[in-house]
C-alpha cells in the first residue's frame, strides 16, 4: 500500500510545484514580483524496520527566492538616484536661462557700458545721454528677470518639498499597514510572499524620496527609519513628517512619532529630499544672494560716481539706479523721472563738455565687486564666473546622476537575477514536474497491477 | 549569472534610451552649430567664450567710437581749412593794401572787403554742433569760443571765452584720444584784423602813412602766425586720424583673432558630429536586431 501513498504524495508535490510555476509565469512582467518554488523533502519511513525506504515526498514550504542584501542595495541605489535626479532639472533650467549670453546680465552690462563709452564721443549730446538711461533701464530689467526666475525656482522647490513630505507620510502609512497584514497573515499560516513584495515596492518608493535604514523584525514586520535614525515606521505604526515654512524662505522639517518629535537637518536626508536641499542650499540661495549683492554694488558704485560729478547744468549728480532687496517688482530699477541732463559726466560745474567723471564711470566695468560665492571679482566678469560655478555644480550632479543610474540599473539586474522570473526556466520546470506527475501516476498504475495480480492468485 | 526574462527588455530599453538621448543631443547641436548646448558640458570653455564675447562687445564699441571720432575730426578739419583760406584772402588784401600807390578810395574798398572775412572767421570760430554746443570751446561747450563786444575799444572787441581743455574719448581699453580742437588764438587775430580794418576805413587813410603801414604790417605778421598755427593744428588732426586708423586696425585684428578663437572653442565640428551620429545610429540598429533575435528564443515554442 505504501507504494500508492508514496506515488500519491509525488503527484501532490508535483501539483504544488506546477502551481508555483504557473504563478511565476503569470507574474513574469509584474514589477517587484519575487518568484516562488516548491521546496521538496523526502518523508521519513512511518514503519520501523530496515526495509522501508521512506514515506514519499512532501512540500515543506513554498520557497521565496529573495536576498535581503540585494533589496537593501536596491533601496540605497534608489536614494542616490532620487537625490541626483531631483536636482538635475532645476540645474539644467538655470543653466539654460543663465547660459544664454545674449539675453543675460552680461549682455546688459555690455550695452550699458557701451552706451557710456559712446557718450564719451560727445559727453553733452542728449541722444547719447538718453541712450545711457535706456540701457540702464534694460540692464535693470535683466537683473529683475533673472531674480524672478530664481525666486520662481525657490517657490517651486518649496512646493515640491511640501508635496514630497506628504508623499512620505502616505507611503509610510502604507508600509505600516502592510506590516500589520503580514504579521496577522503569517499567524494564520497564509503565504505572505505577495504582501512582502508589495511592502518592498513601497519601501523602494520611499527610499527614492528619502534615504532609509530598514531592519527586519522577528515577527515578520520591517522597521523603517531615516538615515539619521528618526523612525518612520515601527510595526504597524507610522510617523508623520511636517514641513514648516520660515520667514527667510527656508523650511524646517519635523518627524512626529508617538509622543516624540524630532527636528531634521535638511542636508542629511538623501533621496529626493536631499536633492532638493542640494540644489536649494548648494546652488540657488548662494546664486540669489550673489545677484542681489551684485545689483546693490552696481547701484552704489554708479550712484556714488555720479554724485562725484556735475551735470551739464553745473549741479552735482543725482542717482541713476535704485536698489530694492525686497522689492515686489524687482531688485533693480532706474530712479523714476531721471533725465538725460541729470547724468553727471563732468568733473567741473563750469565745464559741461568735460568727461572725466564719465571716464571714471566707464572704469567701473573693471572695478571689483564682492560676491559671497566668488569673493572679489570684476563687475564685467562676475556673471561669467557665476555661470561657470553653476555649470560646474550641474556637471558634478550630472556625473553623479549617471553613476547613480548605472548603480541602480545594476542593483535591479542583480535583484532580478535572484528574484526575477525566467520563462525558459519555468518551461523546464513545467516539463520536469509534468513528467514527475506522470511518473507517479504510472507508479499508481504499477501498484494497482501488483494488487490485481495478488487478487488474481486468491480467486 | 542567472538572467530574468524581463532583463532583456530592460537592457534593450536602457541601451535605446541612452543612444536616443545622445542622438537627440547631437541633432540639437548640429541644428545650432554650437559645440556645447549647456555651460555644464564644459564650464571652462564657457568662461572663455563669455570673456571673448565681453571683449568683442567693448571692441565693437571702441570701433564705433573711432568711426564717430573720424567724422568729428574731419568736420573740424573742414571748418579749419575754411578759416585758413579766409585768413589767406585777408593776407592777400593786406599785401595789396600795403602797396603805397593805392588811392584812399582803393584802401577804403579793401577795408570793406575785409569785413565779410572777419565775420566769416568769427562765425567759423563759433561753430556749433547739431545740439548747439560750441565745437572749439574746449570743455566749456556752452560758452562761445570768441565773444564780440561792439562797445569795447578797437583791438579788444573780441574775447576768447572758451577754454583749452580736451574732451577725451575712449578708443581702447584705458586709451583715450582728444576729440576736440581749441581755438583760443582766434580772438587775437580777429582783434588785429578789426583794428587794421578800422584804420584802413578811416577817411583819407593812406598806405604810405607810417602809422597805417605799421598796422598793416602788424596784421600781416599776426596773420602769418595764425595761419601757421592753424596749419599745424590741421596737420595735428591728420596725425590723430592716423593714430585712430592704427587703433582701428589693431582692434579689428584682435576682434578677428577673438572670433577665430571663439569658433575653435565653441563651434561644432560637423565631421566629428556626423561620425558620432553614425556610431549611435549603428548602435541603435544593432541593439534592435539583437533584441529581435533574442526575443525569438523561447522554450515554450518547442513544447
Amino acid at each position: 500500500m505504501s507504494i500508492i501513498y508514496n506515488a500519491l504524495s509525488g503527484t501532490q508535490a508535483a501539483q504544488v510545484a506546477l502551481t508555483a510555476a504557473s504563478q511565476n509565469i503569470s507574474n513574469v512582467m509584474t514589477p517587484g514580483y519575487t518568484r516562488q518554488g516548491a521546496l521538496l523533502a523526502s518523508v521519513q519511513p512511518l514503519q520501523a524496520g530496515v526495509r522501508s525506504p521512506g514515506s514519499g515526498v512532501t512540500v515543506t514550504s513554498l520557497l521565496r527566492f529573495s536576498d535581503t542584501y540585494k533589496s537593501l542595495q536596491l533601496w540605497n541605489a534608489a536614494s542616490e538616484l532620487g537625490q541626483r535626479n531631483t536636482a538635475q532639472p532645476y540645474l539644467t533650467q538655470l543653466e539654460q536661462v543663465m547660459g544664454d549670453d545674449e539675453s543675460g546680465i552680461n549682455s546688459g552690462l555690455d550695452t550699458f557700458f557701451g552706451a557710456l563709452n559712446a557718450a564719451s564721443v560727445e559727453p553733452t549730446s542728449s541722444p547719447l545721454r538718453q541712450q545711457v538711461i535706456t540701457s540702464a533701464d534694460a540692464l535693470a530689467q535683466r537683473f529683475n528677470s533673472l531674480s524672478q526666475v530664481l525666486s520662481n525656482q525657490r517657490a517651486s522647490v518649496t512646493q515640491q518639498r511640501t508635496t514630497t513630505v506628504s508623499q512620505i507620510n502616505t507611503v509610510s502609512a502604507q508600509v505600516a499597514d502592510l506590516n500589520e497584514k503580514i504579521v496577522s497573515a503569517q499567524a494564520l499560516g497564509v503565504t505572505v510572499s505577495g504582501l512582502i513584495d508589495a511592502r518592498d515596492n513601497k519601501i523602494d518608493e520611499l527610499a527614492g524620496i528619502v534615504s532609509l535604514q530598514v531592519v527586519d523584525q522577528p515577527d515578520g514586520s520591517r522597521s523603517v527609519s531615516l538615515r539619521g535614525g528618526q523612525p518612520l515606521v515601527v510595526g504597524a505604526r507610522a510617523a508623520t513628517m511636517t514641513a514648516q515654512g520660515n520667514p527667510d524662505g527656508s523650511q524646517t522639517l519635523t518627524v512626529d512619532f508617538a509622543n516624540e518629535s524630532f527636528t531634521l537637518a535638511n542636508n542629511k536626508l538623501g533621496g529626493q529630499m536631499g536633492g532638493l536641499d542640494d540644489f536649494e542650499n548648494g546652488t540657488l540661495v548662494p546664486l540669489m544672494q550673489s545677484i542681489t549683492d551684485m545689483a546693490q554694488q552696481l547701484t552704489d558704485n554708479v550712484n556714488n560716481q555720479l554724485a562725484a560729478g556735475y551735470t551739464p547744468g553745473g549741479t552735482p549728480g543725482a542717482p541713476l539706479f535704485q536698489f530694492n532687496a525686497t522689492g515686489t517688482t524687482g531688485v533693480l530699477s532706474i530712479r523714476p523721472g531721471v533725465l538725460s541732463d541729470d547724468l553727471a559726466f563732468s568733473s567741473d560745474p563750469t565745464k559741461p563738455g568735460n568727461s572725466d567723471n564719465l571716464t571714471a564711470l566707464i572704469g567701473l566695468q573693471t572695478q571689483p565687486v564682492t560676491l559671497p560665492a566668488l569673493g572679489s571679482v570684476s563687475l564685467s566678469d562676475a556673471v561669467t564666473q557665476l555661470v561657470a560655478q553653476l555649470g560646474m555644480n550641474s556637471q558634478q550632479n550630472n556625473t553623479a546622476l549617471s553613476t547613480a543610474s548605472t548603480v541602480r540599473d545594476q542593483a535591479e539586474e542583480s535583484w532580478k537575477s535572484t528574484s526575477g522570473v525566467n520563462l525558459d526556466e519555468e518551461a523546464a520546470n513545467l516539463i520536469q514536474y509534468q513528467q514527475m506527475y506522470q511518473a507517479n501516476m504510472k507508479v499508481v498504475a504499477v501498484a494497482n497491477e501488483l494488487f490485481d495480480s495478488t487478487l488474481a492468485v486468491l480467486s | 549569472m542567472r538572467i530574468a526574462s524581463t532583463q532583456y527588455h530592460t537592457t534593450m530599453n536602457t541601451a535605446l534610451q541612452t543612444a536616443s538621448s545622445r542622438v537627440q543631443d547631437l541633432l540639437q547641436k548640429m541644428a545650432s552649430g554650437d559645440k556645447y548646448s549647456l555651460p555644464s558640458e564644459n564650464p571652462i570653455a564657457n568662461v572663455r567664450l563669455s570673456r571673448l564675447s565681453r571683449e568683442e562687445a567693448s571692441l565693437d564699441q571702441y570701433l564705433d567710437n573711432i568711426q564717430t571720432l573720424h567724422g568729428r575730426l574731419a568736420k573740424d578739419e573742414t571748418v579749419m581749412s575754411g578759416m585758413s583760406s579766409d585768413m589767406l584772402s585777408a593776407r592777400d588784401l593786406l599785401v595789396w593794401a600795403a602797396d603805397g600807390t593805392n588811392s584812399p578810395s582803393d584802401v577804403q574798398a579793401m577795408a570793406d572787403s575785409l569785413q565779410p572775412i572777419i565775420d566769416s572767421l568769427f562765425y567759423s570760430a563759433n561753430s556749433r554742433d547739431a545740439e548747439g554746443h560750441y565745437v572749439f570751446s574746449g570743455t566749456a561747450t556752452d560758452t562761445p569760443t570768441v565773444q564780440y563786444d561792439p562797445a569795447a575799444a578797437v583791438g579788444s572787441r573780441y574775447t576768447a571765452t572758451g577754454n583749452t581743455q580736451q574732451q577725451l574719448v575712449a578708443v581702447g581699453n584705458g586709451v583715450t584720444q582728444p576729440a576736440n580742437t581749441t581755438l583760443p588764438e582766434m580772438a587775437d587775430i580777429l582783434n588785429v584784423l578789426d583794428r587794421v580794418r578800422t584804420t584802413l576805413s578811416t577817411t583819407g587813410a593812406n598806405a604810405n602813412d607810417p602809422a597805417v603801414r605799421a598796422d598793416v604790417m602788424g596784421a600781416l605778421d599776426g596773420l602769418d602766425t595764425a595761419i601757421d598755427l592753424n596749419s599745424s593744428k590741421v596737420s595735428g588732426l591728420g596725425g590723430t586720424q592716423n593714430i585712430l586708423n592704427t587703433l582701428e586696425d589693431n582692434h579689428s585684428n584682435v576682434s578677428l583673432s577673438n572670433k577665430q578663437a571663439a569658433l575653435v572653442i565653441g563651434q561644432l565640428d560637423y565631421g566629428d558630429a556626423a561620425v558620432q551620429m553614425n556610431g549611435y545610429t549603428a548602435a541603435i540598429q544593432a541593439t534592435q536586431k539583437a533584441y529581435g533575435q533574442i526575443s525569438k528564443l523561447s522554450l515554450f515554442d518547442v513544447m
